[in-house]
Parts: C-alpha cells; sequence; structure tokens
C-alpha cells in the first residue's frame, strides 16, 4: 500500500525537523543549524499564504510583504508596553491573524473582478502603500524606527529568552506544521479543487456552479491571515516589529520566488522552496562568505567581491532557469491524488 | 409544459447584433436541436442562456422564472453593511492619527492600568467637536461610495454563470474547456460542487461531515464516469485523456451538476462515424434520465437521428422550426445553407 508509507514519510519529516536542535548536543561547536532554520519556518509559512493565492487560485500577488507587515505590526502593538494593549502572545496573535483575515477581505473587496496583470499591479501599489503608511504615521508605528521592544512570548509560565533558540525552533515549527496540515486538508477537498478550477478555466469554472468571487474573497482572506501570522511570529522573533523598510517589495518577490522555486500549488514545494532559496541566503552564502574570509580570498572594503551582495542577481538567475528548465518547479503538485483514492487511510499527512 | 421559454431575446455586441428577437420554447424531456450556418448566433445564444452574456432586451425563463438573483432581504442587508463598513472606514482613515493621539496615548500612563471608558469617553468628545467635519462628510461620502459599489457589483452578477449552473442549467463548450490539470474524477466531483454542504471549517478541520460527504460524492463520481464508460480513466489528468474521451468527461462533468436542462454546444464536433453513433446513444440515455437535451450540431446525421425538433438560426434570426423532416424540406433553410439558385 502506498498511502500509509507517504504518511509515514510526511512524518518522519517533522520527526527530522524536531530533532534538528538536537544535533549540536552530538557534536558541539556546529553552527547551529535550528537557530539558522528559523527564519527558513517564517518565509515558509509566508509562502505557503501566498501559495493559497498564487499557487492554487492563479491570482498573482505581489504584495504579501504588506500582510506580513500588518501582521508584524499589529502583533507589535498589541503587546508592547508603550501601548495600553499589552496583551499576551497567544491572544495577540490570535487577534493578528483576525486583523490579518480582514485585510485580506477589504482588499480583495474592490479587487475581486480583477485579472492577471491587472491585480498584480493593484497589490503592488497595496504594498508601497502600507510601507509608506507605516513610515509616515508616526503616533501609531513610531515610523521608521520600528515598535520595540516587545515582551518574550511564554508559554504556561515558561518564557522564551533570545538566548536559548531551541523552544523559538519548536514553536515556530509547531506553527508550520499545523499550517502545513490546514493547507493540504483545503487543498484535497471541494475548496481547493474550486480554487484550481478557477486558476484553470474560470468562466468554465463559473458554469459548474462555482462562485468564483466567493472562493477568490476566500483566497485572499486565507492567504492574507497566513502572511500576517508570519508577520506576528517574525515580530516576536526580532522582539519588534521591524522598520517598516523590512517589508518592501523585495520580500514579496522572494516568497513569489519560494513559490515559483518550489512548485505552485503545492504544499511541500513551498516548504522546499522556503529550504532552498532562504537556506541559501542564510546557510550556504553565510558559509562560502566566512570561508573566503577566512582564507583571505576576498577583502571587506571591496563590495563586489562579497557574495552576500551577489544574491538578489543570484535569485533573478535561479528564477530565469527555473522558467527555462523546470517551469512547474522543484516538486510540482500532483493534483488531488489522495482525494482520488477514497481507500485511504483517514488520517491526514503533515509537514 | 416547457422547461425553458426564450421570448424575443436580442444580443447585441456594439453594432453588431448577434442575436435578434429570437422566441424558442424548449419542452421538458425532448432533445432539441440548433442548426444553423457559422455566425449564425448559436452559440451566443447558448451564452445568454447561461448567463455569460446579459440579453439586451428580452427574456428567458427557466422553469418559469428568471435565472437571476433574487433581491432578498440577506441581499439589502449586505449591501447595508458594506456602505456601513466603507462609511466608517473612511472615517477612520480621515482621523486615524488625532483620533489615537486623543482616546490612546493621552490616556495611557508608561505600564499604569489603562481605561477604557476613559479612551472611549475621549474619542466620543473628539467626535462630538466638529462633528460634520470629522465625522458626517467622511461617513456620507464612505457610505455612498460602498453602497454604490455593492450595488453596482452585485447589479452586475445577477446573471451569472452560477445562477444559471445552480438553477440546474449545465453546459458542454464548443472548444473543450475541462480543468486540464485536474484528473477526470476530479473535474467531476468539481461538477458536483453545487450540491456539497461542507464548508471551509468542515474541510479544514476535517469534521466528520467532509468524511461522510467524500465518501458519497466520491462514489457518485465513479458512477457518472462509469455512466459515460470513463471509469478507467478516472486517474488521468483531463489534459492526457484523447479528444473523444475529453468530449465524453465534459458531458459528464456537466451531468455531475445534476442538471434539468443540458445544453451541448457541437459535441460531436470531430467525431467519425462510429464515435457519433455512440454519442447518438448517450444523449439517448441522457434524456431518457429525464435531462432535457438543447444542442448545437453541425453533423447533420446526428441531428437529424436524435432531435425531437430543430431550429435553425441564420444571421441571429430563427428563420424556421419543427420536427427534422419539416426542417428538411423547408426552402428558406436550403437558401440558408446553399444560398439561392
Amino acid at each position: 500500500m502506498a498511502a500509509p508509507r507517504r504518511i509515514l514519510f510526511h512524518w518522519s519529516f517533522l520527526l527530522v525537523a524536531a530533532l534538528i536542535p538536537l544535533i549540536e548536543l552530538v557534536l558541539p561547536g556546529h553552527p547551529h543549524v535550528g537557530d539558522l532554520l528559523r527564519p527558513i519556518f517564517i518565509m515558509a509559512m509566508l509562502g505557503l499564504g501566498l501559495n493559497i493565492l498564487t499557487g492554487f487560485t492563479g491570482q498573482l500577488n505581489l504584495g504579501v510583504a504588506a500582510f506580513m507587515a500588518v501582521g508584524a505590526y499589529t502583533y507589535a502593538i498589541l503587546t508592547c508596553d508603550i501601548y495600553p494593549f499589552r496583551l499576551g502572545f497567544w491572544s495577540a496573535t490570535a487577534l493578528t491573524v483576525l486583523v490579518g483575515l480582514t485585510v485580506g477581505l477589504f482588499l480583495g473587496l474592490p479587487t475581486i473582478r480583477l485579472r492577471g496583470d491587472y491585480l498584480a499591479i493593484v497589490t503592488l501599489g497595496f504594498g508601497e502603500i502600507v510601507e509608506d503608511v507605516l513610515k509616515n504615521l508616526d503616533s501609531i508605528t513610531k515610523g521608521t524606527q520600528g515598535i520595540n521592544p516587545l515582551p518574550s512570548p511564554s508559554w504556561f509560565g515558561y518564557h522564551f529568552r533570545a538566548e536559548t533558540y531551541q523552544p523559538w525552533y519548536y514553536l515556530f515549527l509547531g506553527f508550520l506544521a499545523v499550517l502545513v496540515l490546514l493547507n493540504r486538508n483545503l487543498q484535497r477537498s471541494r475548496v481547493g479543487r474550486a480554487w484550481i478550477s478557477i486558476r484553470e478555466d474560470e468562466l468554465a469554472s463559473s458554469c459548474m456552479g462555482v462562485n468564483p468571487m466567493k472562493m477568490k474573497l476566500l483566497a485572499f482572506a486565507l492567504g492574507a491571515a497566513q502572511c500576517s501570522l508570519a508577520g506576528a511570529l517574525w515580530a516576536s522573533y526580532l522582539g519588534s516589529s521591524g522598520e517598516p523598510g523590512n517589508y518592501d517589495f523585495q520580500v514579496s518577490i522572494i516568497a513569489l520566488c519560494i513559490v515559483i522555486v518550489g512548485g505552485m500549488g503545492n504544499v511541500g514545494g513551498v516548504l522546499l522552496g522556503a529550504l532552498v532559496i532562504m537556506g541559501f541566503n542564510s546557510i550556504v552564502l553565510e558559509t562560502v562568505t566566512n570561508f573566503l574570509k577566512a582564507h583571505q580570498l576576498i577583502s571587506s572594503s571591496n563590495v563586489f567581491t562579497a557574495p552576500g551582495n551577489w544574491k538578489y542577481m543570484l535569485y533573478g538567475l535561479a528564477l530565469i532557469l527555473m522558467m527555462r528548465f523546470r517551469p512547474e518547479g522543484l516538486l510540482p503538485s500532483r493534483q488531488f491524488k489522495a482525494e482520488a483514492h477514497p481507500d485511504e487511510p483517514h488520517s491526514p499527512p503533515t509537514a | 409544459m416547457n422547461i425553458l421559454e426564450i421570448s424575443d431575446l436580442t444580443v447585441r455586441f456594439g453594432g453588431l447584433t448577434a442575436v435578434n428577437a429570437v422566441s424558442l420554447d424548449i419542452p421538458v424531456k425532448e432533445i432539441v436541436s440548433i442548426i444553423g450556418p457559422n455566425g449564425a448566433g448559436k452559440t451566443t445564444l447558448f451564452n445568454a442562456i447561461t448567463g455569460i452574456y446579459d440579453p439586451t432586451s428580452g427574456r428567458i425563463c427557466f422553469n418559469g422564472e428568471e435565472a437571476r438573483r433574487p433581491f432578498r432581504r440577506t441581499t439589502a442587508l449586505a449591501l447595508a453593511l458594506v456602505g456601513l463598513i466603507a462609511g466608517l472606514s473612511l472615517v477612520l482613515i480621515v482621523n486615524v492619527e488625532p483620533l489615537w493621539d486623543t482616546s490612546i496615548t493621552s490616556n495611557y500612563v508608561y505600564q499604569q492600568t489603562f481605561l477604557w471608558s476613559n479612551a472611549t469617553h475621549a474619542a466620543s468628545s473628539y467626535f462630538r467637536e466638529e462633528t460634520g467635519r470629522r465625522f458626517a462628510i467622511p461617513f456620507l461620502i464612505g457610505a455612498l461610495v460602498g453602497l454604490a459599489g455593492a450595488f453596482a457589483i452585485w447589479q452586475r452578477t445577477r446573471r451569472a454563470p452560477e445562477v444559471a449552473a445552480r438553477a440546474g442549467i449545465a453546459r458542454t463548450f464548443q472548444n473543450i474547456r475541462l480543468f486540464n490539470q485536474m484528473t477526470a474524477l476530479d473535474n467531476v466531483l468539481l461538477g458536483m460542487d453545487s450540491q456539497l454542504r461542507t464548508r471551509v471549517w468542515h474541510v479544514a478541520l476535517r469534521l466528520p461531515l467532509y468524511w461522510r460527504e467524500r465518501d458519497n460524492t466520491v462514489r457518485q463520481a465513479m458512477d457518472i464516469l462509469r455512466f459515460v464508460d470513463l471509469d478507467r480513466e478516472a486517474q488521468q489528468l483531463a489534459e492526457n485523456l484523447s479528444y473523444g474521451h475529453q468530449r465524453r468527461l465534459e458531458i459528464a462533468r456537466a451531468l455531475a451538476m445534476q442538471p434539468r436542462l443540458l445544453l451541448l454546444d457541437e459535441p460531436a464536433a470531430g467525431m467519425n462515424l462510429a464515435e457519433s453513433q455512440e454519442l447518438m446513444k448517450l444523449i439517448h440515455d441522457i434524456r431518457d434520465r429525464g435531462i432535457t437535451v438543447l444542442l448545437i450540431e453541425h453533423h447533420m446525421q446526428v441531428v437529424m437521428g436524435i432531435s425531437d425538433r430543430i431550429a435553425v438560426l441564420d444571421h441571429g434570426e430563427k428563420i424556421a422550426e419543427g420536427n427534422p423532416e419539416a426542417v428538411r424540406s423547408n426552402p428558406k433553410v436550403i437558401e440558408a445553407y446553399l444560398g439561392k439558385s
């Protein structure tokens, strides 16, 4: 039977991910892989949010960083003690997701009848507007300095601290696993089917009784909610809302790269995409730079020789090569195989 | 009894009149064909029936009523809600900074308890000064714009394809429009979408209703695939099916909607003799299930073989209607197809 083996395969991923922080117990002095994985988890969540919109429903969105910014700032305002709200981590996160949902709906409602490039332009504009608003709404968002410091999360009396990364790692891994589970459930159901049918042929889909406006609005709301969850976790991780410039167009493009490189419309592909793109950024480039510096092959005064400065060019190159040789992504989605096998056991796979 | 009554239907695109004052009644459980030369307006007629085009004038009654979204109390409520939210949002946007300062910032001393009553009090006194500029004008503008926008969208989507589809009109397309990246089974399952009762939360959290419904729907979908003899291809992606199979899958997808009326747009296009014989048998079987069939077709053998009635369109106008023999010998029809002698 193929199905139980696949579920085992998915769970083993989660198990491996859960064991990663233990590496340094065995190998002291080893670089903290778990530490480096945290931002990757956050970007994977952002990619999952964008995947609902662009991967499933086929609505190109170039402004997901704005949803992330909304999440980060909402979380910051709700938790920081320079404001009166001073909520805890869990209630603030829950509220942030609700706010993200609403913002997604608000952006979705007027733009829902736009298609393709036009929608992309509007979302691009939305991203810029949010960034500018955050910069200029000084009394609420503290302008370009961002909102900080934020209190660390706590769980059952245990306070997370910046020095020990393991609790954070498991927190983010847990959130990511839950999101992956929810996304897969949605994908393999009438909702995912309707989303994909809209991507394939909106007119035919509506002739089959699917209400495209409703389904697109749903995609907008859920996608935005996930992106703002990513933003809230990012803010809690930084201990600051970050400055508005942290949520600029480049972040949206990186999220898009993650979805495209990984495989549009495939949850597993998005995870792989996040690992490849972000891992390249924070692990490969870092290691190469350190190696080169250690061997005095580059000097820090020459900006052209630092590999980190080439990263956007390399992303662009990666996109072009992907489009040329593997446009379906590293892990293309096999549509709905699970839904199509009614004899499969009922426990859904994770991570 | 007529399941579909088209009266004086005109569809105009700019200066071009695609369908001109066509009246047509489709009796229940009959097979009716629409024929006519290319560009006669047959597909436009289909598109008007299924809500893709809005008729310029005339009425299309399905089951005695027009397939449009009705104006219910919930519609009015939703419109009012959108207007209210838009108005309040504009008020908030216009006043956000001073409002925040007076109600939140000035009432909060660092790490002291914050009294929400003070904040709301400050906010209300803020709006009591200069009520017109701060509240009334932005609220009115926002509410008007929101209401007008919501109403315009509602108005323009009153006769949407999904409304016709949910009323019970299913169709296939002249150039096959399957969901290529979905399996044959999923294509059929999508056709069943309007009968499903699960909601987002059911499927996201896998509540019991989801499991019950999934098993049922997959079984029904397989039955439909068996009916069109495609059950062995259920797991194939639609784009990998052969042309004939794609044609039949499109019919299966339409049947999955459990329609009362099925519109087939050139189902026999590109089929050889044996295949079109099979298709005729399939159409007969569909009619025997109690579904009225309206089809556009160019294969005269198919048309003459299965139609109970035939309507002939030319240049957007109906030039003849009747049983196959009458239409075949009608001089106007011969003229439209062969030209004047």
